[in-house]
């Protein structure tokens, strides 16, 4: 069922991809309503899918990723008034949940406490701030598409779709600065929980490196866009800097450090 | 165009295709001289009356016979032109009539910006209605129910189609491409170099977005004053105007130097000194006013008048796309319209002129049958029984050719001169 449930929504939001998408492969734009339609039905089944699965493991991780990604692409289209955003949240909310059932969506071994409202509000904000993150760094790179266009004088698709810069630097900003939160209480919610049920944090090295670090790199862009007031062009490649970093030491944990095989 | 010259819907005017703009300009009306025009013309025998005035439009819309109402309209505009020069044709030599279903197409292809100079365009929307607004008094139930239509078809073609897509002139397009750097412009801050009719034109179009015009420099000030003071900013020389580059955020250039003025020795420094703050430079002199290094500044953006013609033209040439389907929202609209007026109070009217008629029968047979009274009740009543055939026949032909004027289209004219025929209040 679980699966099941996986299988529709990564078809709605395959679907809801191919239409934003469209435009750009030559094709005539789909209606609006259509655009946020579906991606809302795919989420509205992510969601009861999500509901039922245990928290534990890469694949559960995963798919509230996406969800988190897909539920904050409609919240930013209607803040941004477009549905530029989802040209690239889209896609990667689309392979997140492909990547999620190859994962495998049954727990694992270890489902001790995986139904505590502590561990789940832990992997709930976690998947919340990354996705923040993601969307800061979504926000960046379609910022520097636009400012390459307006400072090439190239009027194409991307001027037309894409959003102003001012409102592109906005969504960067409100996105770190919501995130650096969120993901604060999710570590914070593992230590407690560790502390409280588990006496102690039983996860693998390479899981407490790389949320360290990803915590330091977000506090680090906030600390830039609201202390050192970097805004535009700059705040942009430092977002898109630190989100390729989380994921190359992502990437390079997994593949390097001993216990890889139950880091996330 | 139809031939008739019965009461019908009659638009007579000059628009931009048939008039050139010295003439256009003679012919506009302020608001103040909408109603003393339209009393002229109801006075020649219209009973309803709407004037539409733009820079591109002065079209008379009538509910009248053909003839003297028209050649009124046409006094009334030939009197504003000079008197002096060659004898012409007068008003009429620029102007066109369009009648009943083709006046009624006609003002719904005004109303969604199918007929403007600019295609697609929407201010001619609010044009209409203001329009309508300052003629309510003078209008009519017909003129009223066709302009709250035209207003209608002009928000479903803009709906329903993409004819309003984009923006189609340079002055709107400086506006959009400032819109994709600043996002909602509302107080943001404009200086503008040149006083001249693009500088205000494009002016004003910042203006209209809640734009702060906050400086206008020219060489002779006194123009740049009546800009300055018609936007809400200050005239200033131009040379007074370069400290302005440091805070500004959008800076208009349209003067008619041979050369650029603004250039890197003299703005350089100035905008280097806004550290990252975005500029939006919009330069639509021809030759043009800025120097093309500036924009090598990382927060420099700068847009010729070809750079805004290209914008101009992409949203024009979407726009033409969208044409066949507003063409086919347009007849539409008219047809449904048409078949309102066509069938406009036919069945009240056929049924109080039987009525009154019936009344005036049925006193009649009163006084007669009293004079005869010597008739049995069965002759009493093939009397009775006559008079009314008599009055069907009486009636049934003038029924008939109500009811298919109604289906033509053509009721309206016919029901007027029923009314006035046989006295009956006007339909409300």
């Amino acid at each position: 069922m679980i699966v099941t449930l996986h299988l529709v929504a990564l078809a709605l939001y395959g679907v809801a991809t191919a239409l934003t998408l469209a435009p750009f492969m030559g094709f005539r734009s789909a209606p609006r309503a259509l655009t946020i339609a579906i991606p809302c039905a795919g989420a509205a089944v992510h969601v009861v899918a999500v509901s039922q699965l245990t928290l534990v493991g890469l694949g559960p991780a995963l798919s509230m990723l996406a969800l988190c990604l897909v539920l904050l692409q409609l919240a930013s289209e209607r803040l941004l008034r477009g549905s530029a955003v989802s040209f690239f949240a889209g896609p990667l909310a689309t392979g997140l949940v492909g990547l999620a059932i190859l994962s495998g969506l049954a727990p694992g071994a270890e489902t001790v406490g995986a139904r505590n409202t502590w561990f789940v509000l832990h992997v709930a904000l976690s998947a919340l701030g990354l996705a923040l993150m993601a969307l800061a760094f979504i926000a960046a790179a379609l910022y520097l598409l636009q400012f390459r266009e307006l400072k090439a004088r190239r009027f194409g698709q991307i001027f037309q779709r894409f959003p102003p810069l001012e409102r592109l630097d906005q969504l960067n900003r409100v996105a770190l600065v919501a995130g650096f939160p969120a993901l604060t209480l999710g570590v914070l919610l593992a230590l407690g929980y560790g502390a409280q049920f588990s006496g102690g944090l039983h996860v693998a090295k390479a899981q407490i490196v790389w949320g360290i670090f990803t915590w330091v790199v977000l506090g680090w862009a906030v600390w830039v866009r609201v202390v050192r007031h970097w805004a535009g062009r700059r705040a942009a490649l430092a977002s898109i800097a630190g989100f390729c970093a989380v994921l190359l030491v992502y990437v390079a944990l997994k593949l390097t450090l001993p216990g890889a095989e139950r880091f996330l | 165009m139809t031939g008739h010259t019965e009461m019908g819907i009659k638009v007579v005017g000059v628009n931009h295709r048939t008039a050139p703009l010295d003439v256009r300009e003679r012919f506009a009306h302020g608001a103040h001289e909408v109603p003393g025009a339209l009393a002229r013309v109801m006075a020649a025998g219209a009973s309803g009356g709407v004037l539409l005035s733009t820079c591109n439009r002065t079209e008379f819309y009538l509910v009248a016979d053909d003839e003297p109402a028209l050649e009124a309209v046409w006094s009334l505009l030939g009197e504003r032109l000079p008197t002096s020069g060659p004898p012409t044709g007068g008003a009429r030599e620029y102007g066109y009539i369009a009648r009943d279903r083709d006046a009624v197409r006609h003002l719904y292809r005004v109303s969604s910006g199918l007929d403007s100079m600019i295609l697609g365009e929407s201010q001619i929307q609010g044009q209409v209605r203001e329009a309508w607004e300052a003629s309510r008094a003078q209008a009519g139930p017909v003129l009223h129910r066709l302009f709250q239509t035209a207003l209608h078809v002009g928000s479903r073609v803009r709906t329903e189609t993409g004819l309003g897509m984009g923006t189609a002139s340079a002055a709107s397009a400086g506006v959009a491409v400032a819109g994709k750097i600043f996002g909602d412009l509302a107080g943001r801050s404009a200086l503008i170099l040149g006083a001249g009719d693009m500088a205000e034109l494009a002016a004003t179009c910042l203006s209209d977005q809640g734009v702060q015009i906050t400086l206008v420099a020219n060489r002779t000030q006194e123009r740049a004053r009546a800009i300055a003071e018609r936007l809400g900013g200050k005239a200033v020389s131009l040379e007074e105007a370069w400290p302005h580059f440091a805070t500004t955020d959008i800076a208009l250039c349209s003067t008619a130097a041979p050369h650029a003025v603004v250039t890197w020795e003299r703005v350089g420094t100035i905008i280097g000194a806004r550290r990252r703050k975005p500029l939006c430079i919009l330069d639509l002199a021809v030759p043009r006013d800025v120097d093309p290094a500036i924009a090598q500044l990382e927060n420099v953006f700068l847009y010729d008048v070809d750079d805004l013609q290209t914008v101009a033209a992409q949203a024009t040439a979407r726009r033409r796309d969208e044409i066949p389907a507003a063409e086919r929202i347009v007849e539409e609209e008219t047809d449904l319209f048409w078949a309102w007026y066509g069938g406009l109070g036919v069945v009240p009217t056929i049924k109080e002129l039987r009525a009154r008629m019936d009344d005036v029968r049925a006193t009649e047979l009163e006084r007669v049958l009293r004079q005869l009274d010597h008739l049995s009740p069965d002759d009493r009543a093939q009397v009775e029984q006559f008079s009314q055939a008599l009055l069907n026949k009486f009636l049934h032909e003038p029924t008939i050719t109500l009811k298919k004027a109604a289906e033509e289209g053509r009721g309206y004219g016919l029901l007027e001169a029923v009314r006035r025929l046989f006295g009956m209040e006007p339909p409300a």
